[in-house]
């Protein structure tokens, strides 16, 4: 399995990084960025909308930065699933995605802005060849979506990256950069559903790091992931839960979901309706409820979406274990 | 200063040589003194023989609680029965061992293959113009270049090395390029233009049984109906017509299995080569080389002696490797057009398109027991969904039914099968061949039986065994059994007694069995009939180091290591004095191959052999030198000597060179063939072995009752193999048959889209167990010293993958009280199971459903009486060394001495459906409905 030659850029500082990605924008070449390259390479292989440019991040050295509130976008999953400063959840989610050799590759950065993924993309040129493409690398052919036939707007291929939910809960904010200026913005408003589109990213655009609110310390959570094996699969579902405690329950609540659609979610609503007459056990289950109702998978990935589903309302109760042990 | 070292040298040889000197070895006038030879090995020392390794028919001190065996007195002490690390593992494990991708020639170019992106299509043309002239394209070859059909069993010859005429599933090859390089290659294979005619494909097994427009292969006059059955099988033996009406209590369960693949680490890769004299060396991790060997010279029209089959290190094979494929006659048919070296790998997609994994199917089972506690029938109909080529399906579809008449004595046995093209990749031979799916059928079916009747399971089963030394229904001769040893074993060492229906909700404890061939009876090509199945040539020269010349293929099992264990042992050798040399088809004697676990049976006993003749000529030598008789002599450790004399002997280079006196290296030969057996019934010979082994498992498993999510925890792994050649290989056979049959019971499966495609050819997506995944494995070595097994062994490579699968599932039933009849568990099928079930209980919270429990019946008591007389039997029967015949159908009151059906007309063997069956057919016994070709043109 080879990937198609491609250039390999690898500038040393972001300000290189940016002035290369719009220098090769404006001269009509197109690219990709790459980190720890476990999501980027595999794609590359399978020959999925592969580019002629790869620009590195890994020689910038301020995109490593990790501190209590500040992780730099290239800060690996292993270093996150190790750290003993960073918020224990993060480590938690971080220690959970695939095995640790992709852990020791792979970035936060890039698990924030993973690809979608879906049983009829994420397969060899031949392979897709013999189902007549798809709508999410089509080459050339507009071709339909092939989960959801005749509807070719939306791709609806499955966001399976563990970090963003966990993100999501502790309220982190993630800053980009591109060479006209940098932006942030809560990472909740970072994702646009998608399956192609995904993130706000603009091209030439990256994430350089994010940062957690000053009290996340003073949230606890849990992370709760679904898949067949305890290594390598990604999230077939993945609920992360974090919360403060008041003097009869939870004082504030934040549900979050991962591996159900094509951008993660995190579910306001829900935790504030549970929040109003907070009454223990109850409130977990109809939590649960509430969040499994408020999910919508498809069928593109091992789990049949039904059992997903089901199995959000599992996770969510016992993400929410924590809380009722709080309270007694 | 060269002279006087030299000079030097001599003068202290010559020193030593007059306190040394001995007969055979005085020095000549006028020539350089010539010193004792020495022992030969690194250590110039023999070791005093270990007497613990010594049996005790031949006066040492290791037990023999199942009698002697006839090659105790080539027992030298030196390796057999100790943990050997593999002979070839530093090759491994230091990464210098040549796997087929690793296989470089000088000018070697890159070939690629052009796959078919239809399920099933007419090929109206190929151009290749293009392609041919895209600069570094140097040849490319289609179908036409090569219209020969080959196939593994020459029943069933239906393969192409590329399309002629059609193509029969996604992947199946159209055409093949080679380029100086893989982009090139790939880019060429783009350039190709293909006109397609597409055809209505059959995905459905079941639709495959129906008369088609366009069946995928046209069998001439054997063709069945119009249908897609490639093969069937009727067979009725015992007293069918009576199992209903004896019972008391009846199983049935209508199985699906999804089809698997065999998760090998290396993906397939050939380098063919066409040397200046114009013979082709084939490069190739093959479990078979012969059949290849046979399939090149048809497909490629050479003689074999040609072609030379080079096996290179096998990354795997697990029967995956074990077909002639139609990618190694591409790059031969390339390397022949270019005259250039031609290597092609594959990526592991096309690994499943090749595929040959085990069969998707469809099994209902019936099983019947009557208030004896007998098993009074077996029932079973499978259908077995082919994929588009025959490959070893003939075989599989009798494996089916006839692999299951043991290890239980039963009252009748009733097998449909059939076995269908679709328009998938070719199903075929896998560890535990065609044995797996029905056994787990069988076993699960055991387990509820049990429950119907109030027994423990593991106590109906040893009140229903086949003694040693028996005949099966189907008369199959199975020789020792340690079945009941292993169920024993597992049943104290898992603290049954203690768990079984006595867990809490979630946890589980089960118990699985299987039986399998040790060896297949009658090899793949029979004819000429007295051909051996396995020869092993042996050549020592003067420095004492042993040559083995064999055509088995290691595949990872370690059979160059039992080779040279066998020898070593017989010849009284350390393992370092023995090489194997079984790579090359030029040198090596034909084996027939790595499959149906005959490797270690025939192979070793062709070696044990070859290496008495050798041994012969050096007690022979020995006598001359000493004076003491053949007889009084004994081999140790590179030591030949009068047992009752130790000191009189000599060692065994001195022995050698006598040996070698006016004849030079010693050569000898020696082969393996199965013995006369069986019946003759039509199919009699399928499942036919010179031994069978045995295996019992319990495993232990936490259920996740609100996911549906199944931990194995722990799994009691009893196998007989008879005699644990190398106690260290079969412990890692048993554990890796663990990790391989969890894989299909718990997450493997190839997965089939809506629109028929296979959705996870990746290792990503496949769900092979990882570490995590794995129990503690307890490994439990049974040796029921089998008398013509080498040295008593039998299997270990297939038979230990059958058990784990229905003791996983017997565990989630004893954990969660739900019988699952589909494979694999996945969580997502479980949590439906569960749920069914809290709806069937009317309870909302699955937290709150109950486990199963067990209440004995007065049962109970009459299959433990049973079982300790059974057992008294069988002992005595074992070291009985001549027991009297025993066939199935005496513990229903037949005579024991006679087979069933010679005493009984309603015991009757009936290979062919009877009137009236056809009314109401199994869903594969629906494939009797059709009639051949050629029975039908006389009709017309």
């Amino acid at each position: 399995m080879r990937m198609p030659p491609f250039n390999l850029h690898n500038p040393s500082t972001l300000e290189d990084a940016l002035t290369m990605a719009s220098e090769l924008e404006s001269s009509g070449e197109e690219f990709d960025w790459i980190s720890g390259g476990t999501d980027l390479i595999p794609n590359y292989k399978w020959h999925l909308n592969t580019k002629r440019n790869v620009i590195s991040l890994s020689g910038i050295e301020e995109l490593h930065e990790l501190g209590t509130n500040k992780i730099g976008a290239m800060v690996t999953l292993q270093e996150l699933a190790e750290s003993s400063s960073i918020h224990p959840l993060i480590s938690e989610a971080a220690g959970k995605v695939a095995s640790i050799m992709v852990r020791r590759s792979a970035t936060l950065g890039g698990n924030i802005c993973l690809d979608t993924r879906c049983f009829w993309y994420n397969q060899t040129e031949q392979w897709r060849e013999s189902i007549d493409w798809c709508h999410k690398c089509d080459c050339g052919t507009g071709a339909d979506c092939r989960v959801i036939p005749n509807q070719n707007e939306l791709c609806v291929a499955t966001y399976q990256a563990d970090m963003a939910p966990v993100l999501m809960c502790l309220e982190a904010v993630i800053h980009l950069s591109s060479p006209r200026g940098s932006r942030s913005m809560p990472i909740n408003e970072f994702f646009k559903l998608d399956g192609m589109t995904k993130n706000v990213l603009e091209i030439g655009e990256i994430v350089t790091h994010v940062t957690l609110p000053e009290d996340h310390s003073e949230w606890k959570g849990d992370y709760q992931k679904l898949r067949q094996r305890e290594s390598w699969d990604f999230p077939e579902a993945g609920v992360a839960v974090t919360w403060k405690m008041g003097a009869n329950g939870p004082s504030e609540l934040r549900v979050a979901t991962t591996g159900l659609e094509s951008v993660p979610s995190l579910h306001i609503e829900e935790a504030s309706r549970a929040l109003e007459n907070w009454n223990g056990q109850e409130s977990v289950s109809s939590l649960s409820e509430s969040i499994r109702k408020s999910v919508k998978p498809v069928l593109n990935t091992w789990f049949p979406p039904s059992y997903r589903r089901k199995m959000v309302k599992v996770l969510t109760r016992r993400a929410c274990k924590g809380i009722l042990e709080d309270q007694s | 200063m060269s002279t006087s070292d030299s000079s030097s040298a001599a003068e202290g040889d010559s020193d030593s040589s007059e306190s040394n000197e001995m007969v055979g070895y005085r020095q000549q006038p006028g020539k350089l003194p010539f010193s004792k030879p020495g022992s030969g090995g690194k250590n110039r020392f023999s070791e005093p023989t270990d007497q613990s390794m010594i049996p005790e028919s031949k006066g040492g001190e290791l037990a023999q609680p199942w009698g002697s065996h006839r090659h105790d007195g080539l027992v030298s002490g030196q390796v057999i029965g100790k943990p050997t690390s593999l002979v070839d593992s530093n090759w491994k494990v230091t990464g210098q061992a040549k796997y087929g991708d690793d296989i470089r020639l000088p000018g070697e170019i890159i070939g690629r293959i052009l796959r078919s992106p239809h399920h099933y299509a007419r090929v109206l043309s190929i151009d290749v113009s293009k392609a041919m002239e895209l600069p570094g394209v140097l040849g490319i070859a289609t179908g036409d270049d090569a219209p020969g059909k080959f196939g593994v069993l020459p029943v069933t010859k239906d393969e192409h090395a590329m399309a002629v005429e059609k193509v029969r599933h996604v992947g199946d090859l159209v055409a093949c390029v080679a380029a100086v390089d893989e982009p090139t290659a790939r880019e060429a294979c783009r350039l190709i233009e293909v006109e397609y005619e597409i055809l209505d494909s059959i995905h459905d097994i079941k639709m495959g049984l129906e008369d088609s427009e366009n069946p995928i292969h046209d069998r001439g006059k054997y063709h069945i109906g119009e249908s897609n059955v490639q093969k069937r099988v009727f067979q009725q033996f015992g007293n069918v017509s009576e199992m209903k009406e004896n019972s008391i209590a009846s199983h049935e369960s209508n199985w699906t299995f999804t089809g698997v693949n065999h998760g090998f680490t290396e993906p397939h890769a050939v380098v063919a080569h066409w040397d200046p004299s114009g013979r082709l060396t084939l490069y190739t991790p093959q479990q078979v080389p012969h059949y290849l060997h046979r399939a090149l010279a048809d497909v490629l029209e050479v003689p074999m002696h040609q072609i030379n089959v080079y096996r290179t290190f096998v990354g795997g094979g697990f029967g995956g490797k074990s077909d002639p494929f139609p990618h190694e006659m591409c790059a031969a048919i390339l390397a022949r057009k270019t005259g250039r070296p031609v290597r092609i790998n594959f990526d592991r997609e096309e690994v499943f398109w090749v595929n040959r994994g085990r069969h998707p199917s469809k099994i209902s089972m019936s099983l019947h027991a009557d208030s004896d506690g007998r098993l009074c029938g077996i029932e079973t109909d499978a259908l077995i969904d082919g994929g588009a080529f025959a490959s070893f399906g003939h075989v599989t579809t009798y494996y089916n039914g006839v692999l299951h008449t043991a290890p239980y004595e039963i009252g009748a046995f009733h097998y449909t099968g059939a076995r269908v093209w679709t328009n998938k990749p070719a199903s075929g031979a896998m560890r535990g061949h065609g044995a797996v799916n029905s056994r787990c059928a069988v076993e699960t079916g055991i387990d509820d039986l049990s429950e119907s009747l109030g027994v423990d399971p593991i106590d109906f089963r040893l009140a229903n065994l086949l003694p040693p030394h028996s005949a099966t229904i189907t008369g199959f001769r199975v020789t020792s059994i340690g079945m009941r040893e292993c169920l024993e074993r597992v049943k104290q060492e898992s603290g049954w007694k203690e768990k079984f229906r006595k867990m809490p909700l979630g946890k589980g404890i089960g118990i699985g069995c299987g039986f399998f061939i040790s060896g297949s009876g009658l090899p793949i090509h029979w004819d000429p009939n007295k051909f051996p199945h396995a020869t092993v040539h042996l050549k020592i020269d003067m420095d004492g180091g042993v040559t083995v010349h064999t055509g088995a293929a290691d595949i990872g099992q370690g059979s160059d290591t039992v080779v040279a264990q066998s020898v070593a042992e017989v010849l009284g050798l350390p393992l370092d004095m023995i090489r194997v040399r079984s790579r090359e088809s030029d040198t090596s004697p034909v084996d027939l191959g790595s499959y149906s676990s005959r490797v270690t049976f025939m192979n070793a006993n062709a070696a044990i052999s070859a290496a008495m003749e050798i041994r012969g000529d050096l007690l022979k030598a020995t006598s001359e030198i000493t004076g003491a008789s053949t007889e009084s002599l004994v081999i140790g450790d590179r030591r030949i000597f009068n047992k009752a004399d130790p000191a009189v002997g000599v060692s065994y280079l001195e022995a050698l060179h006598k040996a070698q006196e006016d004849r030079g290296a010693l050569v000898s030969s020696g082969s393996y063939r199965t013995p006369p057996m069986g019946r003759a019934h039509k199919g009699a010979a399928a499942g036919l072995a010179p031994a069978y082994s045995f295996s019992a498992y319990v495993a232990e498993v936490d259920v996740d009752i609100e996911t549906g999510q199944t931990k194995v925890e722990r799994v009691w792994a009893a196998h007989d193999c008879g005699k644990a050649l190398n106690p260290l290989a079969v412990e890692g056979q048993i554990i890796g048959s663990c990790h391989m049959g969890m894989g299909q019971v718990l997450s493997e499966e190839m997965k089939y889209g809506r629109t028929g495609h296979l959705i996870n050819p990746d290792l990503l997506d496949y769900k092979i167990p990882t570490v995590h995944e794995m129990p503690l494995v307890t490994p439990i070595i049974v040796e029921s010293n089998d008398p013509e097994g080498p040295f008593g062994a039998k299997e270990a490579g297939e038979g230990p993958l059958l058990p784990i699968l229905p003791a996983v599932v017997n565990a989630v039933y004893d954990a969660i009280g739900v019988r699952v009849d589909e494979l694999p568990i996945t969580p997502d099928r479980l949590y439906k199971e569960i749920e069914k079930k809290c709806r069937k209980e009317g309870i909302d919270d699955p937290l709150d459903l109950s486990p199963p429990t067990l209440d004995y019946s007065p049962l109970q008591d009459i299959l433990e009486e049973r079982a300790i007389l059974h057992s008294e039997r069988d002992i005595e029967r074992r070291h009985d060394n001549d027991p009297p015949p025993y066939h199935n159908g005496a513990l229903f009151g037949l005579d024991p001495e006679v087979p069933g059906d010679e005493q009984d007309s309603r015991w009757a063997a009936v290979v062919i459906p009877p009137e009236g069956y056809l009314d109401n057919p199994g869903l594969a016994g629906s494939a009797w409905k059709h009639v051949e070709r050629r029975h039908r043109e006389g009709q017309k």
